[in-house]
């Protein structure tokens, strides 16, 4: 049964849910939404049906959150707070519906990285954490880790400082570029605390992307092995349960080659007709 | 701020923008603001909103600089909360979630910086609201309020306390039915909207009994006829005020 990092919630029933969750963790211009698209097809290709999603895609929250970023007026603890609300509307309405479907969701990004930039614009850890306690904890982490120096190119001759990836709510004095390094620096520095407290698996993000594309699908197909190991073993005993029920369908009831005792065969007769699943008056027919 | 914490990165040095131990979410808690924060509290029907704003014109009358905060009413957050009501959308954790950023939006824009400069800060629902429908809902009562530890914690939180019966005659009396929410529908606890509405008020008022002990909150006698509940309630608030004369906006 899958487990929460603490409190569960009412609507949500933990039995079932059989998929498997991968997150992709990293900092902003590490990659993570390119690594997403090559695995999708990836997965879907080896025959997995696949769910990915990411902030601020929650048809609850997501309009809003996005309309409040636009103005200047978005205050540290209710940012936090909308975003809880729309990984909550996901995590009930996407997530666990998908696990239980037994599909793999590919999460861009997951807690962690909500709570690193909640933690970075000064709330409590411990509040933070209590906040994301409901939710599930995921079959694996892979946090693409990317230093600053080799961030800074990658996003300046791109696209350019954003002002929410430059953290300038939290430096207002200061100029763009001086205001990405520290806002960054400072997640990656609470990125690699969290690193070690939720066991993630580190990806060099430095690489080019087919290098750290083969290294993430060689630990997704151990994790998917390990539990197509177990589907098989699954299968054989199935097929193994069948197999004896189809001897147990096509012996005769009234088997001239068995020697019954006669007072055994009439209470034999309506346990195979059971076991046949109510098909079994071939039993009679056959006399 | 400090530049330089120790935290380096590469080429780079950390300034850490707050640590963790001066958190905000500490600070709203323990603060002693100029301004005081009171706060009305009860189920629809007890008659808080009436007392409110008759506190609201004593209070302006007597010179004080007087601010009203309503639940549920940030600029930034109503309308994602109207439109979760309206296409049914919410669960009672989202339920839940989409409230407390709200308040926090509240909190952050209005109730701190007002409370800072000196106002008295009127809340129509504060986070006992929540604490008492989340719970009903079927939310962890741990979570809840540690889900709230970011408010300021008000000098005066009014309970007005009615029976359940007497609420629903004074709602039914102004209009038919209940909204889906507010009669707890979402719970399906009854197909008819006045019964939902008996069952869910019925646990929320279960949840403010126990709420009185554990925050201190001043009981009202919502039954008495208002002008009785208001003398009482301004004989309170003018203790608190007594010792916050520079408070008063005009003389």
């Amino acid at each position: 049964m899958r487990t929460t990092y603490g409190k569960s919630l009412p609507s949500t029933r933990l039995d079932n849910l059989g998929g498997k969750l991968i997150v992709i963790e990293g900092t902003d211009g590490a990659g993570r939404s390119t690594q997403i698209d090559l695995l999708k097809p990836w997965l879907e290709e080896l025959g997995h049906a696949v769910v990915d999603t990411g902030m601020t895609r929650s048809p609850l929250a997501g309009d809003g959150i996005r309309r409040a970023k636009e103005g200047n007026n978005l205050g540290r603890v209710t940012q936090s707070l909308f975003y809880a609300t729309d990984f909550v509307d996901r995590l009930e309405n996407e997530i666990v519906p998908a696990l239980r479907a037994g599909f793999i969701v590919l999460t861009d990004r997951y807690i962690y990285s909500l709570m690193a930039r909640a933690i970075v614009r000064g709330m409590d850890p411990h509040w933070i954490r209590s906040i994301y306690s409901v939710a599930l904890k995921p079959d694996a982490v892979f946090y693409l880790r990317l230093g600053i120096d080799q961030l800074l190119p990658r996003v300046i001759f791109t696209r350019g400082f954003d002002y929410w990836e430059s953290g300038m709510d939290l430096y207002p004095g200061h100029d763009m570029y001086d205001s990405f390094c520290n806002y960054q620096a400072a997640l990656l520095a609470e990125f690699d605390r969290l690193s070690s407290e939720f066991n993630f698996q580190l990806v060099d993000a430095a690489r080019d992307a087919k290098t750290v594309c083969e290294q993430l699908k060689e630990n997704i197909l151990q994790l998917l092995e390990k539990d197509s190991r177990k589907s098989f073993m699954a299968k054989v005993y199935d097929e193994s349960a069948a197999r004896t029920l189809r001897e147990v369908r096509e012996r005769p009831v009234f088997d001239t080659r068995v020697e019954h005792p006669v007072g055994v065969v009439p209470g034999l007769a309506p346990a195979v007709a059971r076991a046949t699943n109510g098909n079994g008056h071939y039993a009679f027919h056959q006399k | 701020m400090e530049i330089g914490s120790g935290v380096r990165i590469g080429p780079f040095e950390v300034f850490a923008p707050l640590q963790p131990a001066t958190s905000m979410i500490r600070q709203y808690g323990e603060h002693h603001f100029p301004g005081r924060l009171i706060v009305v509290e009860g189920i629809d029907g007890s008659g808080k909103s009436t007392q409110l704003s008759l506190l609201h014109k004593w209070l302006e009358s007597k010179g004080y600089g007087v601010v009203f905060s309503e639940w549920n009413s940030s600029p930034l957050v109503k309308d994602t909360t109207k439109y979760g009501k309206k296409k049914k959308m919410l669960t009672p954790a989202t339920f839940s979630l989409i409230h407390s950023t709200d308040f926090a939006d509240r909190t952050e824009r209005s109730i701190l910086p007002l409370l800072k400069a000196g106002a008295v800060v009127l809340c129509d629902r504060y986070i006992y609201t929540a604490f008492a429908r989340d719970v009903a809902r079927g939310m962890d009562r741990e979570w809840v309020r540690d889900l709230y530890g970011f408010a300021v914690q008000p000098a005066i939180a009014f309970y007005f306390r009615v029976p359940l019966e007497t609420a629903i005659h004074r709602l039914l009396d102004g209009r038919d039915g209940f909204k889906f929410y507010e009669a707890g529908m979402d719970l399906n606890l009854s197909d008819d909207s006045v019964e939902s509405f008996r069952l869910f008020q019925g646990r929320i008022l279960a949840e403010y009994e126990k709420m009185i002990p554990e925050f201190g909150l001043t009981v009202i006698d919502a039954t008495l006829p208002i002008e009785t509940q208001q003398s009482q309630v301004r004989h309170i608030v003018r203790t608190h005020l007594d010792h916050a004369k520079e408070l008063r906006v005009r003389p």
